[in-house]
């Protein structure tokens, strides 16, 4: 059981504070509730150079990271679709220095050509090192459009192409600031060895004179509902044929989250689950398998990926993982299977939340989606799914008509 | 009110002495040591069961690496299958790996299963029977997996390093072919493991919650084996580094340079060791290190650089690691050693070494921070022997360490004529 206090600044920020006192550390973790969905469809890849900008100074701090390092902090930060989230873990007796920096770029940013050009060369050789200088590197840059025509989730975070931000300037670097990193589209959390009394101290002195901002509310493209099978193929010098199938599935808050999230652990939870059993130890058709839904909060994606043993054609693999996902539309019961995913499951959040560190941002998370206390709730949530529901559940969302595949085949095996 | 308020930093305190929790030490009947490390807040446990069964033991390239792998792959009461699935069900994380010296399993587990887990870790752990289906099929899938690998300039330039640095006659070196992954035989894997996984040289390392009958049962399950009767022949292989300096790989294609520049060297057991842990630390240790500032932050040439210190049983090795822009690759290459340079030349200034001072200091509380943390800091210093009066000398030199040692440390052990530089990409 995490115990949490909340409460929101007079500008609206909010705070989640949970006492953990057997750390000397404390975590702390600021969420701005914007991402790569909120880009204009010209300027893709901004929330993600943003989050580099981040770091270049801000108005009364010439260099975030030196002070920081002075007080023996380290900090770091990621980029989604839906969120730009920053935390560093401080030990405890210099956690006003985290107050103090994460303030002021919350303030304003030391808006700089030469910060805005550097990180564009950054960027640069961000996206080069990711995904063109690995094998089967540009596979997401094929699947997001493949899945989504219309919904902002079309791109990758990265962008969906790199002079997007290359041509970018100061006055948009401006204007995405003033409308999306403000108090009122924050959430703050602190975990680890801090009171609530500090912790609500602190937050008033250092955030509560930055004043609030207009944010206009979010309206995103509804992606239709897809009608027929999608299927791209694609050649590449790679070692091996490369499966992608992707099927869409509801919002982050649905009620089936929690079932389609199990079901991807009965397909790939651990060295025991289906289509590692079936397609790599039995069958022998792929090298290595997966399967995983997007935690999108908007409408998002269940992914099956897999490497192919060298002889094995793609329709062969295809009707294969095929087959075992219409396992799961079987009657006969499978209670040990789904206790044991229960299990993995109920283990699995113990240990994440052992770390300050995820109990900040797992938090932070829960708030945007309403409820910090959801922390709490989701092994309950999982352990609710009944084997009806799986069955349901595969019913529903597994059907060719909501599937998008992307074969990534080799032309090394093909000659 | 608020609005006076005056945005500049806030009094720093010093990062308090690092609290380093010393390990319970205890024995089993049979003699195997076991550390016991109480720690964290949730009725969890993290088991290590170490072995010196790592690369450095094998005659033949993957052995160790292969027969760590296989563990888990059928045991005397078990079938893969049932084994791998009963870990699962129990909710337990095994994660096997064999390194350059040591090899061995990590379980992590609710404490409310530690009967289920000791059982199936020893059966992983003394009674592997390596069926040949499930080795011909490991070793298919790793050949898949190595060609993947062998397409990525970062790993082709490390191999490439530590080939170039241990030479290729040595385990520490050589680099693995194709035609390797077809060498490997269920005996060659039965025989390393008679010799290698013994209780005779292997150590336990428990810590989360522990509990009273912990030991016990412990000895119920590890405390009865016996050593085996074999002969442990240490192999006998000579560490030579190559006469070639600078070696660049061709890789058409690729976008990006890997860089790989560094040398062997000392490791956790020489004196000196702390000092150049600090020195590597201003070098590209951290994200404000002069590497990362001048080529990344300042001039834009790579996503990341840094430079890392690395001890092994025979050695050690300190290398600089990046990937850049084809057209940046020189430009980065003189920038590294110009950083270099400078550090056996110019004093470090005092506002620089109070940062990496306190960086450091506040890293060592990190490193000693809930169970799991604990356990491998405990093991990074056992592992060579040594014990916490390691980490207080780091811990002291951290704070003490004065420029001209600094200069004295970078001359002694960053001689430019002695770093081998390794690129890979297309030419």
């Amino acid at each position: 059981m995490i115990n949490y206090k909340r409460f929101s600044l007079d500008n609206g920020l909010r705070v989640v504070v949970h006492e953990d006192k057997s750390t000397p550390l404390i975590a702390m973790n600021i969420l701005y509730d914007v991402g790569s969905r909120d880009e204009d469809p010209s300027m893709t890849g901004f929330a993600h150079l943003f989050e580099h900008l981040m770091f270049g100074g801000s108005l009364n701090v010439p260099d975030f990271d030196t002070p920081l390092q002075l007080v023996g902090g380290e900090n770091n930060a990621f980029t989604n679709n839906d969120i730009t989230n920053y935390y560093l873990t401080i030990p405890s007796e210099n956690i006003e220095t985290g107050f103090w920096l994460e303030s002021d770029r919350m303030l304003e940013l030391d808006f700089s050509n030469k910060n805005l050009d550097t990180q564009k060369n950054v960027v640069s050789e961000e996206f080069n090192q990711r995904y063109l200088n690995q094998p089967y590197g540009d596979a997401i840059l094929k699947l997001r459009p493949l899945a989504y025509k219309v919904h902002p989730y079309r791109w990758p975070t990265i962008g969906m192409d790199i002079n997007h931000i290359r041509n970018t300037d100061l006055e948009h670097v401006k204007k995405f600031f003033f409308s999306h990193y403000a108090p009122n589209n924050a959430i703050l959390t602190l975990t680890g060895n801090i009171g609530y009394d500090l912790a609500s101290k602190l937050s008033q002195k250092w955030f509560g004179p930055i004043e609030k901002r207009t944010i206009h509310p979010r309206n995103l493209p509804i992606e239709p509902e897809q009608t027929e099978e999608r299927v791209l193929t694609i050649e590449r010098d790679v070692p091996s044929t490369a499966l992608y199938k992707m099927w869409h599935i509801g919002p982050r808050k649905s009620n089936d989250f929690y079932t389609l999230d199990l079901i991807t652990d009965l397909l790939a939870g651990g060295e025991s689950g289906r289509l590692h059993t079936k397609l790599v130890r039995e069958k022998k058709l792929f090298s290595e398998i997966n399967a995983y839904m997007t935690t999108d909060i908007d409408p998002g994606l269940i992914v099956v990926q897999g490497k192919l043993m060298k002889g094995v054609g793609i329709q062969q693999a295809d009707k294969s993982v095929c087959e075992v996902i219409n396992g799961l539309r079987s009657k006969n019961e499978i209670n040990y299977e789904m206790e044991k995913v229960k299990n993995k499951f109920e283990s699995s959040t113990v240990f994440s939340n052992t770390s300050v560190l995820n109990k900040a941002a797992n938090l932070a998370f829960f708030e945007l989606l309403g409820d910090p206390g959801l922390i709490n709730k989701e092994v309950e949530s999982y352990r609710n799914v009944s084997h009806k529901m799986v069955m349901e559940n595969i019913e529903k969302y597994f059907i060719a008509t909501n599937c998008s595949t992307l074969n990534y085949i080799s032309t090394r095996i093909k000659k | 009110m608020m609005n006076n308020l005056q945005r500049i930093q806030p009094p720093v305190f010093p990062v308090e002495k690092v609290v380093i929790p010393e390990a319970g030490a205890l024995r089993l009947n049979n003699g195997v040591p076991v550390y016991l490390i109480e720690a964290g807040t949730e009725d969890i446990m993290r088991i290590e069961f170490i072995f010196r069964a790592g690369q450095v033991k094998e005659h033949l390239p993957l052995l160790s690496s292969t027969c760590n792998m296989m563990l888990s792959e059928g045991s005397l009461n078990y079938t893969s299958e049932e084994l791998n699935g009963l870990l699962d069900y129990y909710g337990v994380f095994l994660h096997q790996s064999a390194e350059k010296d040591t090899a061995g399993i990590v379980l992590f587990f609710l404490n409310k299963h530690i009967e289920k887990v000791l059982e199936l870790s020893r059966e992983i752990l003394f009674r592997p029977v390596f069926p040949e289906q499930e080795l011909g099929a490991l070793m298919k899938k790793r050949l898949h997996w190595y060609l993947v690998n062998r397409e990525k300039v970062q790993n082709i330039a490390m191999d490439q390093f530590f080939e170039s640095v241990f030479g290729k006659n040595h385990p520490y070196g050589y680099q693995v072919s194709e035609h390797d992954f077809e060498n490997i035989s269920p005996s060659h894997l039965a025989d390393f493991h008679s010799r290698y996984y013994n209780p005779d040289t292997m150590a336990i390392v428990i810590s989360g919650k522990i509990h009273n009958q912990t030991a016990k049962l412990l000895n119920s399950y590890f405390g009865y084996d016996n050593a085996s009767e074999i002969k442990k022949e240490e192999p006998f292989n000579v560490l030579k580094g190559s006469e070639l300096k600078k070696f660049h790989i061709n890789k058409p294609g690729t976008v990006q340079n890997a860089i790989r520049i560094g040398s062997s060297t000392i490791n956790k057991r020489h004196p000196d060791y702390p000092g150049l842990k600090v020195l590597d630390s201003i070098l590209g240790g951290y994200f404000g290190s002069r590497l990362m500032k001048n080529i990344r932050e300042e001039k834009g040439f790579t996503y990341g650089i840094s430079s890392s210190l690395s001890s092994l049983d025979l050695s050690g090795y300190k290398v600089i690691s990046t990937e850049v822009g084809q057209k940046n690759s020189k430009n980065a290459i003189e920038e590294i050693y110009k950083e270099i340079k400078l550090l056996q030349t110019v004093p470090v200034e005092k506002d620089e070494m109070a940062v990496v001072r306190n960086y450091m200091s506040g890293e060592m509380v990190r490193m000693f921070d809930g169970p799991f943390a604990l356990a491998e800091s405990f093991k990074s210093a056992w592992e060579f022997g040594l014990d916490n009066r390691y980490f207080h000398s780091l811990s002291e030199k951290i704070r003490t360490i004065e420029p001209d040692e600094i200069i004295e440390l970078a001359r002694k052990y960053y001689n430019i004529d002695e770093l081998y530089e390794i690129t890979v990409g297309a030419e």
